[in-house]
């Protein structure tokens, strides 16, 4: 019994540094955005908002913030109505559903960068310019329509269909049922997947690379400033971008936390 | 199943058509497409129909690729062992509390997937480089007087960026499978006199295996696939296979070989995914952590 609790405490001991290594990093970057200095790193010389001042004002941040929350409503939305039509069909068992599923799931099997370079290789055998709402948002979309699936599939599934046969029953015909029973039952999680989605497309890098013409995205346009040097406003705007993600994340979760439909577990980098 | 007479089968194909459509599209035809420009050749006039084995030959024979290859998936299986000892444990601490610090911790693990990849790769320049954290507190200590190097643009630099951003793919999936063990199996272990260590080994450690499994495919896919981690930690020598594909595309302008590079790195995925299929289905690893 004694073992037990001493095994116990060394965990909870061990799950302590866990979450500091997850998180410190993280703590770091935040206290180096404010870090008074010319250099990225230490020491510390005093508080300061310029950097953030600096992250604002800079136009590529700007306009890739722009283009980002563009592409990311957008793929949102065309992921998230896609996702939910093949789930309303797989509540029937179809043939081939099992290679459906496979075919669903191909973008997230496929390495990342292979991803971005098959559509590098198809668009340009298409002759279609790289450009970002047609080229990176086709790719967006691509990327979002498996998780937005798997978000919806396990909620679509579990819904009731007595509700449904109820209604059919009395005499709602199928597109009322739908539009009366199916959809505002559904509605928290698809907000939830919607929401999960957009962060999915904000954060999408590699696949993006590939395809991108001269609009970047955030994550883009802050590795095109990451690669040229180790300026010192980088922390700030990667907070910025941090705290962007988080927040559109967030509201997903509030939405979920009604639905139980959203797991983030699906979430890959 | 009653089904109700009006949802004809039909109706279902209706609905599933536009994503099979566009999947097909911007997948499907994407990737055959690859496979068949695998087979090209790639000249200085740009990249022409041909039907040789020549870019597969160079990419499995000449030394340099392969050692890539061999590295990048040394690397992935590296960053997937670390992930696993460093998140089971607390996995384990995780699953066996109860309440609200429980809640507030798995909402902390679940956190840091809403945030940018590019920015979690970033924030080790500032904290492993020469004016970065450990470099400058080693200093302030007197331990050094000048920064280390070796702290960044090497393999270890990979690896530690490879499991801060990829070890939560680890984590969530076993305490997701550690959490379903009914906590009566645990009692009965003890009460039929199992010592704890036995009764972890006897229960616990398999019972969690659709998460370890599970969470052991995520991280090694998603590291074998890297370029954003060795880009920006890994310098000459931490170079992976990602790199090596998209210098063919970025810089040498070898679609051919490029595309032979990149349909290796899918086979390697498919020949893992096909290893661990005994123990779990591609369908579970993505619908909720193993269950």
């Amino acid at each position: 019994m004694n073992h037990n609790r001493l095994a116990r405490r060394a965990l909870g001991a061990y799950t302590i540094v866990f979450y500091i290594a997850l998180y410190g990093p993280m703590l770091v970057l935040a206290l180096l955005s404010f870090n008074d200095s010319d250099i990225t790193g230490l020491p510390f010389k005093g508080w300061t908002f310029r950097w953030y001042a600096t992250a604002f004002s800079s136009r590529a941040l700007m306009e890739a913030l722009v283009n980002s929350f563009g592409v990311g409503v957008l793929a949102a939305l065309a992921g998230t109505m896609l996702a939910l039509l093949l789930a309303l069909a797989f509540r029937r068992q179809i043939r081939f559903q099992g290679l459906i599923f496979n075919l669903v799931l191909l973008p997230v099997i496929i390495p990342g960068i292979v991803g971005g370079i098959v559509l590098l290789i198809f668009f340009g055998y298409l002759g279609i310019p790289p450009g970002l709402y047609t080229t990176v948002l086709l790719a967006h979309i691509n990327w979002v329509l498996p998780f937005a699936f798997l978000t919806l599939y396990p909620r679509v599934h579990a819904f009731d269909r007595a509700l449904e046969e109820a209604a059919m029953d009395l005499g709602a015909r199928p597109l009322q049922v739908m539009r009366r029973v199916v959809l505002p039952v559904l509605a928290p999680a698809l907000l939830a997947t919607v929401m999960f989605s957009f962060t999915l497309s904000f954060d999408e890098f590699v696949r993006t690379l590939f395809v991108t013409g001269f609009d970047a995205t955030v994550p883009i346009a802050f590795w095109n400033l990451v690669v040229l040097q180790l300026a010192p406003f980088l922390p700030a705007m990667a907070m910025i971008i941090t705290v962007i993600s988080i927040a559109a994340s967030l509201l997903g979760f509030v939405f979920t936390r009604n639905s139980r439909a959203a797991d983030p577990s699906h979430r890959i980098a | 199943m009653a089904e109700p007479t009006t949802a004809r089968s039909w109706t279902a194909w209706l609905l599933a058509a536009p994503a099979i459509a566009y999947l097909t599209a911007f997948t499907l035809i994407p990737v055959g497409l690859l496979l068949t420009v695998s087979f090209w050749k790639s000249g200085i006039y740009g990249t022409t129909p041909d039907f040789n084995f020549g870019n597969y030959v160079r990419a499995l024979a000449v030394p340099l690729y392969r050692d890539q290859l061999i590295k990048t998936i040394r690397i992935a299986l590296t960053t997937t062992a670390i992930s696993f000892l460093i998140s089971y444990p607390a996995a384990l601490y995780i699953s066996g509390l109860k309440g609200r610090l429980k809640s507030m911790l798995v909402v902390l693990l679940f956190l840091p997937f809403w945030t940018s990849f590019v920015v979690r790769t970033f924030l080790w320049l500032p904290i492993l480089g020469r004016t970065g954290l450990i470099n400058q507190s080693l200093i302030w200590l007197g331990l050094i007087d000048q920064p280390l190097e070796f702290l960044l643009y090497n393999e270890g630099a990979v690896l530690v960026g490879l499991v801060y951003v990829f070890t939560l793919f680890m984590t969530l999936p076993i305490y997701l499978s550690l959490d379903k063990i009914d906590p009566a199996l645990h009692e009965a272990a003890n009460d039929l006199g199992a010592p704890p260590l036995q009764a972890f080994w006897r229960v616990t450690l398999p019972l969690s295996r659709p998460g370890i499994v599970s969470g052991s495919i995520m991280v090694f896919l998603m590291s074998i696939g890297s370029y954003v981690t060795p880009q920006l930690l890994g310098g000459p020598s931490g170079n992976m296979y990602g790199n090596v594909i998209a210098s063919q595309f970025l810089a040498n302008n070898n679609w051919a070989f490029g595309g032979a590079l990149s349909v290796i790195l899918i086979v390697v995925v498919l020949v893992g995914l096909m290893i661990t299929r005994r123990w779990i289905g591609t369908r579970e690893i993505f619908l909720g952590g193993g269950a």
